[in-house]
């Protein structure tokens, strides 16, 4: 609050010193002040400056958003945020926009005889709650399913969840965050025990390698990829990018390195295998701190309706892990991974050096990859195979995609396995549950349901008869939308699409609620590093808009639930939160209270005793240590984190004589997702009016396509026609394109494959084979 | 906590020595114009006593000719909310 | 006997043939040469992204830079210096290197890193192309201050400074085409640089992270609405 007001206070110092100035300038025509001072008076003089966090990506900066007469007309980064420091990126200076867009949802809309009708709010969500009920009695608890989001607030996911789990008593409740993080999650519990990042971004000040894998840093988290690039300016620290594609990062970098796309496997190993010849292994830390163990082999790919998987880890020992290493040595793979032996050798040289420290990123390359939980599981080996873990400027560092992918879907737990705190399998984690939102123990059942994809299949199938999607978009972003769009037009499935604008989802709906946007709502989202943060509203929405988890209560009443959701129309932001906080108390997870959030520009947890753990599992740090030692990790039962036995397997489908290409899919600078808030705001959609489809230059001759010509890249999905783009943005690996997949006109994934990683389930959107044509 | 802004003349010849005995005052931040012969001059002072009183002690300043208010602001303090 | 009618037969065939041929031969060059119509490419360009980070090295020597402001130049002797807006430079001083001067025996030495030269009493402007070494392909020398013949032509407006904010405040997009000036450093830091476009933080070098690239003198780009969710009221 201090800081507001000093802020204020020097803006008013400014006015009054503008006022005598303009007041100068009557008297004196012609008069002159030095530069650097009128420079500091901002044109829009009036504004009235409001903290919050940003609402594009999981880096979460802070922001500063300028309000005048109730509309948002500025934004800034935020100086005293810990995370951005002031600075922030194209999406970010631009976000509020979008608000102002013609074809914004404000009102309810019900599909009456195939027309949308505009519908008083309360009556669309008498509708909602009647079909619900209604479709539960009729067909059971588990034909109703919800589908959330990475984007969805803490309250939001946390009502939702309630709803579901706590007062229905189903599991259907997942969301888009698997299709982003569950690898993630999977390799972290896997692996430690504990979801998320042990270190976090303060330890760009401190490593002497960034080592990106799969990762294009430079558009996809651009403000840490520019704290990086002031480290390498102001102290030489070294980039290095390992990908498939040369991209922005790539030429930022020290040093590119590429390879073929799902060898990222053979090469993760290799490095192990030349810290292990090299002796470079840190034998104290790994006799103290890791066990060995594998797990099966030859897992299939989810492609088939209704897979099932379960690993089965079985303990190893060192000298096993030695052994099975031997498949992977620099030689081996460098064959099929494209990847010189020098450069396997450079990297592992990297890792293996006691005297560097090396922090490792990754996000999308590595998670959205049928193999995306052992890819994780690698990288975690590399570094506690050399102890470089868990210190400032040292440790292996999964980036988010979604401003509350930690926050609200992974520490809330808006998936089907998740409970708050733990799984639904946990009896324990299902009577905390329960004794919080004081509901009877067994109504939460003990077995998952449908994760994201296996969902949609289950509307296409005609298993689920309702589905509610909130802040989500899945006929854009799911993979293999060919068949999960005309899945859900489906007369047997009633549809509600909570959403701010109109998308090809809200298309399909039975009912379309507004939602409120961002600042037009209180909430709460985490970051990557594990920074929970808060905001106050900032503007009023425009017509019935509402926040989204204030819909989900009035549906939830409608239901009969009412007793179980006692919240406030004003409050409900500050209730709901204050009553999650109790599932993570203690040193492990402990959230900041409400009211420092208010003050701070986000807190990271573990938040104990009034202070922030920057690094957990390390006794310096992390108060939760208690094993006597400098390490502890105490995710496992035995204190000790995993060090994982994972072949390489090939990708579900890899190209062939039909279908020659890679197919690589991703997304730029300028949008973000499906582009239905960002395309909506002019100066991006101006930069990047529509989506492309990158060349490699020899491919481009071979196949005689030119710059800019339309070309038709199909799949045995599916087909998706853009223009060719060569050598501009991206410059893709031979033998491989790849298409930014933020254009609902040019839907690249009708073309993608549903395969996933079958323990995380996450669905790969890296690789599956295609041709191209001219058309 | 008044915030105040006023136009400083000098007296003729004396400007740079008027900013300068300006500046060194805490409550006082000036910005003399770079081709004519004013200085303007924001206040920030603590309560509307201490306002009164450095506006008396700005007045005994012998290279100032006029000091003429432009406007005059209130803001709440930092210490207590 | 029948060796000659051999002979004689094989001829007349290679006779026959070869009237054939020239026949159809010369049929086709009657035909009208076919030119394929190939498809207007969309007007719409992605920026390369080469040389984007090509002077990031000597950014923190452009922050610590003193600012010489007896010879800074000003975006108006920009201007200046070309036909319109965008069009390569001419060249404002004599050949230092001759006519046949090129490259980086020639240009380059002073417009490759930049610096003061005493003979111009200036700072040489840093070229954001230094790949390419035919300079004068493009930049033109100016030897006489004279026309052949009067012309018509006038100078398209330049774009302004500090009106390129789409928010208050918020950082300017970037208002000119950008091809073959990809690399922002080049321009926008040093002492060559012209005060309104010196950038107050050239140690931030990847300068797209906030900066929208918006030109789009081709054809304008519509705002994305959608246009098919119609309701009743």
């Amino acid at each position: 609050m201090d800081q507001a007001i000093t802020n204020r206070r020097s803006f008013i110092k400014k006015m009054a010193m503008l006022s005598a100035m303009t007041a100068a300038a009557s008297m004196f025509p012609g008069i002159l002040f030095a530069d650097q001072q009128e420079a500091g008076i901002p044109s829009g003089a009036n504004l009235d400056w409001k903290k919050g966090p940003c609402r594009f990506c999981g880096v979460g900066c802070g922001i500063l958003v300028g309000t005048e007469n109730g509309k948002a007309v500025a934004v800034k980064g935020d100086p005293n945020c810990q995370v951005n420091k002031g600075l922030l990126c194209v999406k970010g200076y631009h976000q509020t926009m979008c608000i102002q867009s013609k074809d914004r949802l404000t009102h309810a809309l019900v599909k009456k005889n195939g027309q949308y009708v505009k519908t008083p709010l309360n009556e669309a969500l008498d509708i909602v709650a009647n079909k619900m009920k209604e479709t539960i009695e009729k067909h059971g608890k588990d034909s109703v399913a919800m589908y959330t989001s990475g984007q969805s607030t803490i309250p939001e996911g946390y009502v939702a969840s309630k709803l579901m789990k706590g007062a229905i008593g189903t599991n259907n409740l997942d969301c888009n965050a698997r299709l982003c993080m569950a690898s993630a999650v999977a390799g972290f519990l896997t692996t430690f025990g504990a979801d998320e990042p042990m270190g976090c971004y303060e330890d760009i000040d401190h490593a002497d390698y960034f080592i990106t894998w799969g990762n294009n840093m430079a558009e996809m988290h651009p403000v840490l990829f520019s704290r990086m690039l002031e480290q390498k300016t102001r102290r030489d620290a070294k980039i290095i990018d390992f990908a498939t594609r040369t991209s922005r990062s790539s030429t930022a970098s020290d040093k590119s390195i590429l390879f073929e796309p799902q060898t990222d496997l053979a090469v993760g190993n290799a490095i192990c295998y030349e810290i292990i010849n090299n002796g470079w292994v840190n034998t104290s830390f790994v006799e103290k701190h890791c066990n060995f163990s594998k797990g099966l082999t030859n897992m299939g790919y989810g492609i088939e309706d209704n897979y099932k998987f379960s690993d089965k880890p079985s303990k190893i020992d060192f000298e096993a892990y030695k052994k099975f290493l031997e498949d992977y040595t620099p030689e081996k793979v460098s064959k099929y991974s494209k990847v010189s032996v020098k450069d396997i050798k450079y990297l592992a040289a990297i890792y293996g050096d006691p005297n560097k420290k090396v922090v490792s990123y990754w996000c999308m390359g590595m998670n959205q990859h049928t193999r995306g939980t052992w890819m994780n599981n690698l990288v975690y080996n590399i570094h506690l195979l050399t102890g470089k873990i868990s210190q400032p400027g040292n440790g292996p560092f999964s980036l988010t995609g979604q401003p509350s992918a930690c926050g609200t879907a992974r520490e809330v737990g808006t998936f089907t396995h998740k409970l708050p705190k733990g799984v639904v399998m946990n009896e324990k984690h299902r009577r905390l549950a329960a004794k919080i939102w004081k509901v009877p123990y067994e109504r939460i059942p003990a077995k998952p349901t449908y994760h994201a994809t296996e969902m949609f299949r289950a509307v296409d199938r005609g298993d689920i008869k309702f589905i509610w999607t909130q802040v989500t978009n899945p006929l854009v972003s799911l993979p293999k939308t060919s068949r999960y769009r005309p899945g859900m037009e489906k007369d047997s499935c009633f549809v509600v699409v909570s959403d701010v604008f109109p998308t090809p989802t809200s298309d399909v709906a039975d009912v379309i609620l507004p939602a409120s946007w961002h600042i037009e709502k209180s909430g709460l989202y985490g970051n990557s590093e594990r920074r929970t943060q808060h905001w106050n509203k900032m503007v009023e929405g425009p017509g019935e808009t509402t926040p989204d988890a204030w819909m989900t209560i009035e549906v939830a009443k409608r239901m009969g639930f009412g007793d179980l959701f006692p919240y406030s129309e004003e409050n409900h932001v500050e209730e709901i939160y204050n009553e999650y906080r109790q599932f993570h108390e203690g040193a492990k997870h402990g959230m900041a209270p409400l009211e420092v959030l208010k003050k701070e520009s986000g807190v990271i947890w573990p938040y104990v005793d009034g202070k922030s753990t920057q690094w957990r599992f390390n006794a310096k740090y992390d108060p939760a240590c208690s094993n006597g030692e400098d390490f502890h990790f105490y995710g496992k039962p035995d204190g000790k984190a995993v060090i994982w036995q994972r072949p390489y397997e090939p990708a579900a489908e890899s190209p062939d004589s039909e279908y020659p290409f890679w197919l690589n899919t991703g997304r730029v600078i300028e949008h973000w997702h499906t582009g239905s808030m960002t395309r909506r705001i002019p100066v991006l959609h101006k930069a990047m009016p529509h989506a492309y489809v990158e060349f490699h230059p020899d491919d481009a001759k071979v196949l005689g396509i030119g710059n800019g010509e339309n070309v038709k890249v199909i799949s045995r999905r599916g087909s998706c026609i853009l223009p060719a783009s060569i050598n501009e943005r991206g410059l893709p690996t031979k033998g491989q394109v790849f298409v930014p997949f933020f254009d609902e006109n040019m839907m690249i994934n009708d073309v993608t494959l549903d395969a996933f990683c079958p323990i995380s389930k996450e669905p790969d959107y890296k690789k599956c084979a295609v041709k191209v044509e001219k058309v | 906590m008044p915030i105040k802004s006023y136009l400083a003349h000098p007296h003729i010849g004396k400007k740079n020595e008027l900013a300068e005995t300006l500046s060194k005052i805490d409550q006082c931040e000036v910005m003399p114009a770079e081709n004519k012969n004013v200085i303007v001059l924001v206040t920030e002072t603590d309560t509307d006593q201490e306002d009164e009183q450095l506006k008396e002690k700005l007045e005994t300043i012998p290279s100032l000719k006029l000091l003429a208010l432009v406007s005059g602001f209130n803001t709440p303090s930092p210490n207590k909310n | 006997m029948k060796k000659r009618l051999g002979i004689i037969s094989l001829f007349t065939l290679l006779f026959i043939v070869f009237i054939v041929i020239w026949n159809y031969s010369y049929e086709k060059g009657l035909e009208e040469a076919y030119i394929p119509i190939t498809n207007e490419a969309p007007t719409f360009e992605i920026p390369s992204e080469k040389g984007v980070f090509t002077r990031s090295g000597f950014a923190l020597e452009y922050l610590d830079m003193p600012i010489d402001e007896a010879h800074q130049r000003s975006l108006e002797t920009y201007y200046d210096n070309r036909a319109y807006p965008g069009a390569p430079p001419s060249i404002p001083h004599p050949l230092i290197k001759g006519e046949r001067g090129m490259g980086g025996k020639a240009c380059l030495q002073c417009h490759q890193n930049g610096g003061f030269t005493e003979k111009f009493n200036a700072y040489a402007p840093v070229t954001p192309h230094p790949e390419m070494i035919n300079c004068r392909q493009c930049h033109v020398a100016k030897l006489t201050e004279t026309l052949f013949t009067q012309t018509l032509f006038t100078k398209d407006q330049a774009p302004k400074v500090g009106i390129n904010n789409a928010l208050i405040g918020s950082p300017p997009i970037i208002p000119h085409p950008m091809q073959m000036r990809e690399n922002c450093l080049a321009c926008h830091a040093g002492p060559a640089a012209p005060k309104e476009i010196r950038v107050t933080h050239p140690e931030r070098i990847n300068c797209r992270q906030c900066h929208v690239p918006s030109d789009r003198v081709i054809t304008d780009i519509e705002v994305f609405t959608r246009d098919n969710n119609t309701y009743d009221e």
